[in-house]
């Protein structure tokens, strides 16, 4: 059916805290230039799932591959851009201007011995005005708002020119205006750059229509669809244990 | 006060302490940004072992005293990571545990005497031309470290967990810290002392941010406030012949206090 090459590709993917399982055979494929979102209800196994995407857990069984490469060997960390929880992961006391966090995702590119140089900065500063946060790099990190933080977390992520954003909860914290512009901008990415984006939420009324693949987890993978037949499926309901309806947006 | 610096005791207090203010200053921010603070007075009493070792052994105290915390600095990382143990707790084994077995050591050798206060609370008149020599040649590698290494640490730093997955080496990049930390302290055990020099490492860094500006400035900012109070530190310790080590970490308290009442509003 998916012609395209595989930007995440799980086979029977399972992962055991002692005899606690959180997920369970999960056979999961989004590709290359997909626009996906990964929905399902807390403590379902959404985060766990990220992180083992992202190499910061460790599976108990199964295969991840990334970008057709199985995740053991794969080592072009810099073609994935991962935006935490801006909530949960930025210290408001940490004397860092917007500049400075964002020019930190160039880190791993930069040559050793080396400081940031001419090329460095043109990224930097292109990325941050497309993010509209150029008026705020010399404000500390801190200062800013829930969207605005979000914002500077993006661009950093960006800089590396990644084929794959991975973003966790994106709205948590960050006001409705925000958001709408927040969701712009990942339909830009997406369109416009071809970028792969995956993010993760445990709120069915964020899935907009720009979104082409959602796939459903609670511990187990329960669907794998395009968003208007996910409409008529008997998931939601399987997922959230109600009969819960999704609400198309549409911007 | 001219005079003050052609005495070659005080030239080498001064280099001494000059070098350890910068790098005291540049670690103590990371450590207290990544809340780690009472590690450096964790590895000071480790260093007492070092001492205790040295002075017993005749070998110079300024080399196993490195070694040890650097031995330790190690151990503490290895229960954290892998054994998995609360840090605070590890970090108030490793203080006590080490203060025990160096008054032990130093006990049984019939050692205990001025020369270990000395080391307590730092003595300028204890910084010898063999000691600058050492402290020259470990600063050269910490600068070269903290150089080749400025940008990971601070990602490290800010967000360990978008940092690794990036692709910066965070065990790589921890575990050198510790180690950079580990050597900072040791040197520092002739000028400030085991006891003194977690001060001197934290209140430069906590005087820095009370400016609320960016990480490069806020770096350049605790260099500022670590020389300055090791400079006057030395003067008043010279002048009221009062332990270097005290002198040096009270003119950083007071500057500590005066930049929080400026910075109130």
């Amino acid at each position: 059916m998916n012609f395209r090459p595989l930007a995440i590709e799980t086979e029977l993917l399972s992962y055991d805290i002692g005899n606690l399982t959180i997920i369970e055979d999960m056979s999961i494929q989004i590709a290359q230039g997909d626009y996906a979102a990964i929905i399902g209800p807390n403590g379902g196994g959404k985060t766990t799932l990220m992180r083992l995407l992202l190499g910061l857990a460790q599976k108990t069984k199964g295969t991840i591959k990334l970008f057709g490469m199985p995740i053991e060997q794969f080592n072009s960390w810099h073609d994935i851009g991962y935006v935490p929880q801006q909530v949960l992961q930025v210290d408001a006391a940490f004397p860092a201007t917007v500049y400075e966090v964002v020019r930190m995702g160039r880190t791993v590119l930069k040559k050793p011995w080396q400081r940031f140089g001419a090329s460095d900065r043109a990224i930097i500063e292109d990325v941050m005005e497309k993010l509209g946060v150029t008026e705020l790099k010399d404000k500390l990190i801190g200062q800013l708002s829930g969207g605005q933080r979000q914002r500077v977390l993006i661009a950093r992520a960006l800089v590396t020119q990644p084929k794959l954003l991975i973003l966790d909860e994106p709205n948590t914290g960050v006001d409705i205006t925000s958001q709408k512009k927040f969701y712009a901008l990942l339909k830009a990415l997406n369109s416009d750059y071809g970028m792969t984006i995956v993010f993760i939420t445990h709120d069915i009324g964020v899935i907009a229509d720009d979104i082409k693949n959602v796939i459903c987890i609670n511990r187990k993978l329960l669907g794998c669809n395009a968003p208007q037949e996910l409409l008529t499926c008997s998931t939601m309901s399987e997922l959230y244990g109600v009969d819960a309806h999704l609400l198309h947006h549409h911007h | 006060m001219i005079e003050l610096f052609s005495y070659t005791f005080m030239q080498h207090a001064f280099i001494a302490g000059l070098l350890i203010a910068v790098m005291a200053a540049v670690m103590g921010a990371f450590i207290v940004l990544r809340r780690y603070a009472m590690i450096s007075d964790t590895l000071a009493h480790v260093a007492l072992v070092g001492v205790a070792v040295g002075i017993v052994s005749g070998q110079n105290p300024l080399w196993s005293a490195v070694i040890v915390s650097l031995v330790a600095a190690w151990s503490m990382e290895y229960l954290r990571y892998v054994k998995k143990l609360y840090s605070d707790s590890i970090m108030a084994l490793f203080l006590s545990g080490s203060l025990a077995i160096a008054v032990i050591i130093v006990s049984l050798a019939g050692a205990f005497n001025s020369s270990l206060f000395s080391y307590l609370f730092g003595n300028i008149l204890a910084v010898t031309q063999e000691d600058i020599t050492t402290i020259a040649v470990f600063s050269i590698i910490v600068f070269l470290f903290i150089f080749r290494y400025f940008d990971e640490l601070v990602f490290v730093a800010f967000d360990e967990e978008v940092a690794k997955v990036s692709g910066i080496p965070v065990g790589w990049i921890n575990f050198l810290q510790i180690s950079i930390v580990a050597i900072v302290v040791a040197l520092s055990i002739r000028v400030v002392g085991t006891l003194l020099i977690g001060a001197l490492m934290i209140i430069p860094a906590m005087s820095a941010m009370q400016f609320k500006v960016g990480f490069f400035k806020t770096i350049v900012l605790a260099i500022l406030y670590s020389c300055v109070s090791v400079f006057f530190g030395l003067l008043v310790s010279y002048y009221m012949a009062l332990p270097s080590g005290a002198a040096i970490v009270v003119t950083a308290l007071i500057l500590f206090a005066l930049t929080m009442g400026v910075r109130r509003n």
